[in-house]
């Protein structure tokens, strides 16, 4: 390789992708997701059969329309997995170590949120209950970053 | 003559289905496919456990904003815990699909396939153009800052020179083709215009204006393809896969001649071998030839030898290739009148050609009878060509 | 079986159509840049070919098996799958296969001043190459108005290439500045 670099002049050729931005739409569901959460301190999942689907995905293994239904952020929630985050995306050290968990309702639905959750390492558990840390109504633009943080209930 | 091929099973497309085709739509890219694929289930009387297989096609990752697209689409195209594969040849994608889905049932692995394809160009911003750049070659080509425009222009000039084609002859198929969408319930740029209004609308490449082009789209479209005793169980009316054939050209595309499309040739050769035909210019009744811009159509009229070279825009003069014309072209609209979500736009053509060989398509039924009927897409850099060939 | 017929009175299709407006201010709806930055070898064709530009000379690679010449060149030959067997080099004069003016940029932004942009078959030992495949380059032209491309005049038309200074030049396909006309 080394040697390569010395017998060609240009060995490289640089290149940058051109597009400035993607524009994400939220989809059918996806959109009540958002809009409940802007308005009201709930979310919303697909139901199929007696099955809940967080996020909500619209369709149902069948492939017939779920039904859209209201879970409130306003009960507990309980942790079914979490991770502790050491340093960020460039492998430096945070300076508090931060931990993402995904966060269910109840029991029976498949899938969840994935959120963070304020909360010292050595206190997290699976099966912890967690509330949800919400911004101001006026302050939410319906972004999955209107909910702040989980937090351990006491 | 006969085919040259033996087939396990004979295979023939039983249910087809579309979204809208628009600029924007609100729906995530699996949330189209899952739309255009419950339509295609719902017009075959089936159901999601009714499938087999399945086969997934979309062009670029770069237009979703979303890598591993197969992937992502998987649970919108019913895949969740079935054999699904995604094919991608550019724009040639749209009529691989069904290739795909075809070598699936014939070679008697799968007794039904769902075929999906979907594309969602609305998130790449400012222009889904600037996403072109990375189709050409970073060290030659891309330091000139090519537009994807251009190769098209450079081909239709190379087309128009060789063939003595003047704008005029060439801008009748944006005209026909945006009229025959007219009646087309998913099209986005229908549209009654004339000739001056082509030449008169927005010169971006000479001899490219902005009516030459087909627009950027969101969208889907999905088939059913099932094994014959499946098919004829289903439906009074199957249409049958008669022929399939796909060849590339390399994607130098400045070192060859632009004048006529020498890989479409062959894989129709192949695609009408296999359908046993002989005479495509008397035996094809109907066609779907690829049109991103208008002087495609003509290009790959040729191409598909359903004109003799250089002579597609001369026929199209004379309403040859109208719905009423002796071999109507595009009578669904085309790209340029329903749009181009890319890979779904080459579905779209193969389900026109579904509905009009079932007599199916309502106001867009061809006057003529027809038999026999194929549809092309074509794609990369000026390189692919895919090819289906449909019967009654 | 009813006939299900497939048009706009039968036929309602789905998908929700958004204005532009719309789509930025659903809820839910989030943008994101790709910050994607690349490094391509230039490979072994490539590279020499950079090279000799700055010599203000363009190489090509030939295959004796076929005849035919590769420009820009590759290492294998596409038809005969076998190595290339050697170098050559070109003047740069050719023929114009095909030309367009473009009055858009990249990203389809309207240009100040629109450019012309065409193809050349280059000459083999100062003759036009026949055949459906040829040495070839894809560059901008010019000397050449937009009436000579709207008019056909300049396809056909005998060219060169208009190189940089040489200490201008840096290994690019941009050390060709443009193709031009010769005169005569």
């Amino acid at each position: 390789m080394s040697m390569w670099r010395k017998k060609c002049t240009t060995p490289e050729y640089p290149g940058k992708m051109e597009t400035e931005k993607y524009v994400y739409t939220p989809g059918l569901h996806g959109l009540e997701f958002f809009k409940t959460l802007k308005e009201k301190d709930a979310i919303v999942a697909t139901k199929c059969g007696e099955t809940l689907y967080i996020p909500p995905t619209t369709l149902c293994p069948d492939f017939s329309k779920g039904e859209v239904v209201e879970v409130p952020l306003t009960n507990p929630w309980y942790i079914a997995s979490y991770t502790i985050v050491y340093e960020d995306m460039d492998g430096n050290k945070l300076d508090k170590p931060q931990i993402l968990a995904l966060l269910v309702p109840e029991e029976d639905i498949v899938g969840g949120i994935i959120h963070y959750v304020k909360a010292e390492p050595e206190e997290i558990d699976v099966g912890l209950m967690v509330k949800a840390k919400l911004k101001p109504r006026e302050k939410r633009e319906g972004k999955i970053t209107d909910i702040e943080y989980f937090e351990l209930v006491a | 003559m006969k085919p040259n091929i033996h087939v396990k099973d004979k295979v023939a497309i039983v249910g087809a289905g579309l979204t809208l085709f628009r600029r924007r739509m609100l729906e995530t890219s699996r949330e189209l496919a899952w739309e255009a694929a419950r339509e295609a289930l719902e017009s075959a009387n089936l159901e999601l456990k009714d499938i087999d297989c399945i086969v997934i096609g979309s062009a670029p990752d770069a237009f979703d904003g979303v890598h591993l697209k197969g992937e992502y689409l998987a649970d919108g195209s019913g895949a969740i815990s079935k054999p699904m594969v995604r094919v991608y040849v550019g724009g040639g994608t749209g009529v691989m699909v069904p290739i795909a889905a075809w070598w699936h049932v014939a070679s008697g692995l799968c007794r039904t396939v769902l075929a999906v394809a979907e594309e969602k160009m609305s998130p790449a911003h400012p222009h889904p153009q600037g996403v072109f750049a990375y189709i050409w070659d970073p060290v030659v080509e891309r330091p000139l800052g090519p537009n994807l425009l251009w190769i098209f222009a450079l081909e239709m000039r190379r087309y128009m020179h060789v063939c003595g084609a003047s704008k005029e002859d060439i801008a009748i198929v944006s005209v026909k083709n945006k009229a025959n969408a007219l009646n087309h319930p998913c099209a986005q740029a229908a549209a009654k215009i004339t000739v001056e209004d082509v030449l008169n609308s927005e010169v971006l490449v000479w001899p490219v204006h902005r009516l030459d082009v087909s627009p950027v789209s969101d969208g889907a479209a999905a088939l059913i393809l099932a094994r014959e005793d499946i098919a004829r169980k289903v439906t009074d009316t199957p249409i049958w896969v008669e022929g399939i054939g796909w060849t590339l050209d390399t994607t130098h595309w400045y070192n060859r001649e632009l004048a006529y499309p020498r890989y479409v040739e062959y894989a129709a050769r192949m695609a009408y071998k296999m359908a046993g035909i002989e005479r495509p210019w008397k035996e094809i009744d109907i066609a779907e030839p690829y049109d991103p811009f208008d002087y495609k159509e003509l290009h790959h009229i040729e191409g598909l030898m359903l004109a003799p070279r250089c002579q597609a825009w001369r026929l199209a003069r004379e309403g040859y290739f109208d719905r009423t014309g002796e071999l109507p072209t595009s009578p669904s609209g085309g790209l340029l009148g329903v749009g181009n979500p890319i890979a779904a736009a080459g579905v779209m053509k193969v389900a026109e050609i579904f509905w009009q060989l079932r007599y199916e398509a309502g106001e867009r039924q061809v006057k003529k009878p027809v038999h026999y009927g194929v549809a092309q897409a074509w794609g990369d850099l000026m390189q692919v060509g895919t090819v289906v060939v449909l019967s009654n | 079986m009813a006939r299900r017929i497939y048009d706009k009175e039968h036929v309602k299709a789905p998908g929700t159509p958004l204005s532009s407006k719309e789509m930025y201010q659903l809820p839910g709806t989030i943008e994101y840049t790709p910050v994607a930055k690349y490094r391509f070898t230039t490979g072994q064709a490539l590279s020499k070919f950079l090279e000799e530009l700055k010599r203000g000379r363009i190489a090509g690679r030939k295959c004796n098996n076929c005849g035919r010449v590769y420009v820009p060149p590759r290492m294998y030959c596409e038809f005969c799958y076998k190595p290339t067997s050697e170098w050559i080099y070109l003047e740069g004069t050719g023929t114009v296969v095909t030309a367009v003016v473009s009055y858009i940029g990249t990203a389809r932004e309207r240009l100040e001043k629109p450019e012309i942009i065409g193809i050349v078959k280059l000459d083999i030992d100062n003759k036009e190459p026949q055949g459906y495949d040829f040495p070839g380059l894809f560059h901008r032209f010019c000397n050449v108005s937009e009436d000579d491309v709207k008019t056909g005049k300049i396809i056909g038309a005998r060219v060169r290439p208009r190189w940089k200074l040489e200490e201008e030049r840096k290994g690019d396909i941009t050390d060709i500045e443009c193709f031009e006309p010769i005169e005569g």
